[in-house]
């Protein structure tokens, strides 16, 4: 069946696809930045980025969120807390995974480090599997976030005539469920009833369903926007994220330094830049960044469920998002990532829900045959 | 030119099911009082008999000891391990003790398979096992072959007894248990525009979709909108797109037909969503990590389930005495902990009552079986195909308390809903 395209979700689906896309955003952003400088995909990414989300966890639990915990209110310092944890954490093992997996193997063909790249992918999600709470799901309880509410825009409102018409039913709605309320105190159970509370209740559940009914038809064409405030301080915090990532890069020396790398290897080396220390540097950013994200994802897209697959899902949109920005271009993963997150979402609107993971591919596919450079990006051509 | 065939094909298998139908009138078993239990015959398996060897008879048990479904593989293994302790303190099978050998499948497919197919090499009569309906599919399959009966603890997808005579359940099946909640929604809840979430990964989901679908059209009420997701880590838990649409389509009551470790994450995003209607869900709910993964979002909602701790049954209380001596004072987690013990218990019970300590004498007397007391209900395979007609009990989503997370809310037998 095909369903009728609903205009009037769109602009939910787009926001809902921006707020997923700042998260496949951060995560290529590591991606490109890898292959800037090293022309290595690193395929352990995505296991650096479930790593992250168990890093916010534990520290979740460290502050009393933890199962069968009682902490009450949260506050942004808790927050703060989980993300620095996070960050700093992700950008340990981004250190660890360059100097011990690919720094020993830099001047070999580069088919080498690919492999081991996936061969550390693997280590870290079956090692999971064992060192990771033997592997079991797990989640962020929803407490952690302080602000649980969320805005409601309204771009058009409701079919005014049929929500008064609702309205009157309302009274009868009203008192027939305290007419079944009252009658529930002599009742055994809720789903035991006498025939007299059976009655009852077949009125009230009627006098429901036909408020409900105009409730239905007054809100037909009201088009709106829904967005948890956790989900705006995430976006916030990622194009702050994004702006302190453009200021290291474009404005400092270290960024600098770290350009001249990604253009020329041997050369840089030649005017006295420390590759080595260039190198760490892009793996902490990289790993950091997607520590953030993951942090961000698991507390505030509620329940999100945290196990040592969890990588394998983002990681490889977000690195379907840094080709299609073009591989090794900054603005290019960040765009790359906001085209992948709407699209998907475009998939879930045109309701083929079935197949939103597939589009990712055919994405893929579209690009790497009209634009082999990527949106951003130039292709080059090598020399022989 | 299609339809031709599709039509000569159907007759063709109307055909067969008449011959079928003949060829088991005679036998005593076929009475066909339930539907999942009716006159079709299973393929009877037809190598040569394991027997017992060695100084103990060993049953096998493939149990979820890793990954998604831990709170119930090892609920289920902790049960049957009670099962076969009991069996072997009452005096064994003649003095001889029973072995008790353990296989993690991880939650996965091909892992189980792996698992049945090591514990047949190592000499078992008998497997116990698993929690899943995917999982089970694979040892049924292995099983087959060798001639080996397997018991399934909480697989309830309908067609899984089908793949051979050598396998049964000690559970209800999808095909009861999905209309029981479309009964429930309709008539208890007033729910009359359904929307439904299918995990596509699992057989178990697909099956108990469609039954809930079938059993509330047929009531009267129309399913709105449906979507559809895959667990299993292929992909991100990121809902809010399919709950948009599914939103956009009004619906009064969702059922979320997968397993806790999605549906918690589903709920959260549901209420964040706007979608404030009520959630109904199968056994696949049933773990308390549901409450984590779920949190508020989850409270107040309806699944159905196997058994109760709050249960008069005598045999209810006895388990859970049994299972507090030996666990620290804690009532099982999941109903896997009962099941287990059931489908154990069953198990031994065949054995005593066996011709012989091999495999093709206990699969004949597992599919004998009749009023077996468990303690989630009593058991009857006789003539049923290996799915026995059993109580399902809908319990509300409570805070955890001390009598558990779980409010009785409302029960159904088979003839209730004229299977």
């Amino acid at each position: 069946m095909v369903a009728g395209l609903e205009l009037f979700t769109l602009p939910q689906q787009l926001v809902n696809g921006l707020l997923l896309g700042s998260i496949y955003a951060l995560i290529a952003l590591g991606y490109t930045m890898v292959y800037g400088v090293l022309k290595l995909i690193n395929f352990a990414h995505g296991e650096v980025f479930m790593l992250g989300a168990y890093a916010a966890l534990f520290a979740s639990w460290a502050l009393g969120y933890g199962p069968g915990g009682h902490a009450g209110q949260s506050s942004i310092l808790n927050l703060a807390i989980m993300l620095l944890a996070s960050m700093s954490f992700c950008a340990l093992v981004g250190v660890v995974i360059e100097r011990f997996a690919y720094r020993p193997l830099r001047n070999q063909p580069r088919i080498a480090s690919l492999i081991t790249a996936i061969g550390l992918s693997l280590l870290l999600q079956y090692g999971g599997q064992i060192f990771l709470l033997n592997g079991v799901p797990q989640s962020i309880s929803g407490n952690v976030n302080p602000f649980p509410g969320q805005v409601s825009i309204s771009l058009r409102g409701a079919d005014k005539v049929a929500l008064a018409k609702a309205e009157e039913l309302k009274p009868a709605m009203i008192q027939t469920q305290a007419d079944l309320e009252a009658q529930l105190k002599n009742e055994k159970s809720r789903f035991d009833l006498s025939p007299k509370g059976e009655a009852l209740e077949k009125k009230a559940q009627e006098a429901k369903r036909s408020y409900d009914n105009l409730i239905d038809v007054a809100n037909a064409k009201t088009v709106g926007i829904n967005i948890g405030y956790g989900k705006i301080i995430m976006f916030v915090a990622v194009l702050g994220l994004m702006g302190i990532l453009t200021y290291l890069v474009m404005f400092t020396k270290r960024g600098r330094a770290m350009r001249a790398v990604s253009h020329d290897f041997s050369a840089s080396a030649l005017m006295g830049i420390n590759v080595d220390s260039i190198i760490t540097f892009t793996f902490i950013l990289g790993s950091s960044l997607a520590g953030a994200g993951a942090m961000m994802l698991a507390t505030f897209q509620s329940g999100t469920k945290i196990d040592p697959f969890f990588g394998m899902a983002y990681g490889v949109k977000a690195f379907v998002a840094a080709v299609l920005g073009g591989i090794g271009n900054i603005p290019g993963a960040v765009l790359g990532g906001l085209l992948m997150g709407v699209a998907e979402n475009l998939v879930d609107w045109a309701g083929f829900s079935n197949y939103r993971d597939a589009i990712a591919f055919v994405i893929l596919i579209v690009v790497l045959l009209f634009r082999p450079g990527g949106l951003l990006g130039s292709a080059k051509v090598e020399k022989v | 030119m299609s339809f031709a065939a599709l039509a000569a094909i159907s007759i063709g298998l109307a055909g067969c099911g008449n011959k079928t139908d003949e060829s088991t009138t005679s036998s005593p078993g076929a009475s066909g009082s339930t539907k999942s239990g009716g006159a079709k015959s299973r393929p009877e398996p037809t190598a040569p008999t394991v027997t017992a060897s060695g100084d103990t008879i060993k049953i096998g048990i493939v149990a979820s000891m890793t990954g998604d479904n831990k709170p119930w593989g090892e609920d289920s293994y902790e049960g049957a391990k009670l099962a076969v302790e009991e069996f072997n303190a009452a005096g064994g099978l003649n003095g001889k003790k029973v072995e008790l050998l353990l296989e993690d499948s991880g939650s996965k497919q091909d892992q189980a398979k792996t698992a049945a197919e090591k514990l047949m090499s190592e000499g078992v009569i008998g497997i116990v096992g698993e929690v899943s309906s995917g999982n089970t599919i694979q040892i049924a399959k292995s099983a087959f072959e060798k001639n080996i009966p397997v018991v399934a603890v909480g697989a309830t997808r309908t067609d899984l007894t089908d793949v051979g005579a050598n396998v049964f359940r000690v559970c209800y099946t999808d095909d009861f248990q999905g209309p029981v909640m479309a009964k429930f929604a309709y008539e208890k809840l007033g729910l009359r525009k359904m929307a439904v979430m299918t995990d596509n990964n699992l057989p178990y989901s697909q099956g108990l979709s469609a039954s809930f679908k079938t059993m509330f059209t047929k009531l009267g009420g129309e399913i709105v909108a449906e979507g559809f997701y895959e667990s299993g880590g292929k992909q991100a838990s990121e809902y809010s797109g399919k709950l948009t649409e599914i939103k956009a389509k009004n619906p009064d009551g969702m059922f979320l037909s997968g397993y806790f470790t999605e549906v918690g994450p589903i709920a959260q995003q549901a209420r964040a969503a706007d979608l404030n209607v009520p959630l109904l869900g199968g056994d696949g709910w049933d773990s308390d990590a549901i409450l984590t993964s779920g949190g508020k979002a989850i409270l107040g909602n309806f699944f159905c389930n196997h058994y109760n701790n709050a249960d008069n049954r005598p045999q209810v209380a006895d388990f859970l005495k049994k299972w507090t001596s030996s666990h620290g004072g804690s009532e099982p987690n999941t109903t896997m902990g009962a099941l287990g013990y059931d489908a154990a218990a069953l198990t031994l019970d065949a054995l005593k009552r066996a011709t012989g300590a091999d495999s093709k004498a206990l699969t004949a007397a597992i599919a004998d079986t009749e009023g077996f007391k468990g303690v989630s209900g009593d058991i009857t395979l006789k003539g049923k195909n290996g799915n026995p007609p059993k109580r399902a009990i809908i319990v509300e989503v409570t805070e955890k308390g001390p009598k558990g997370w779980q409010k009785f809310a409302k029960d159904y037998t088979p003839d209730q809903l004229g299977m």
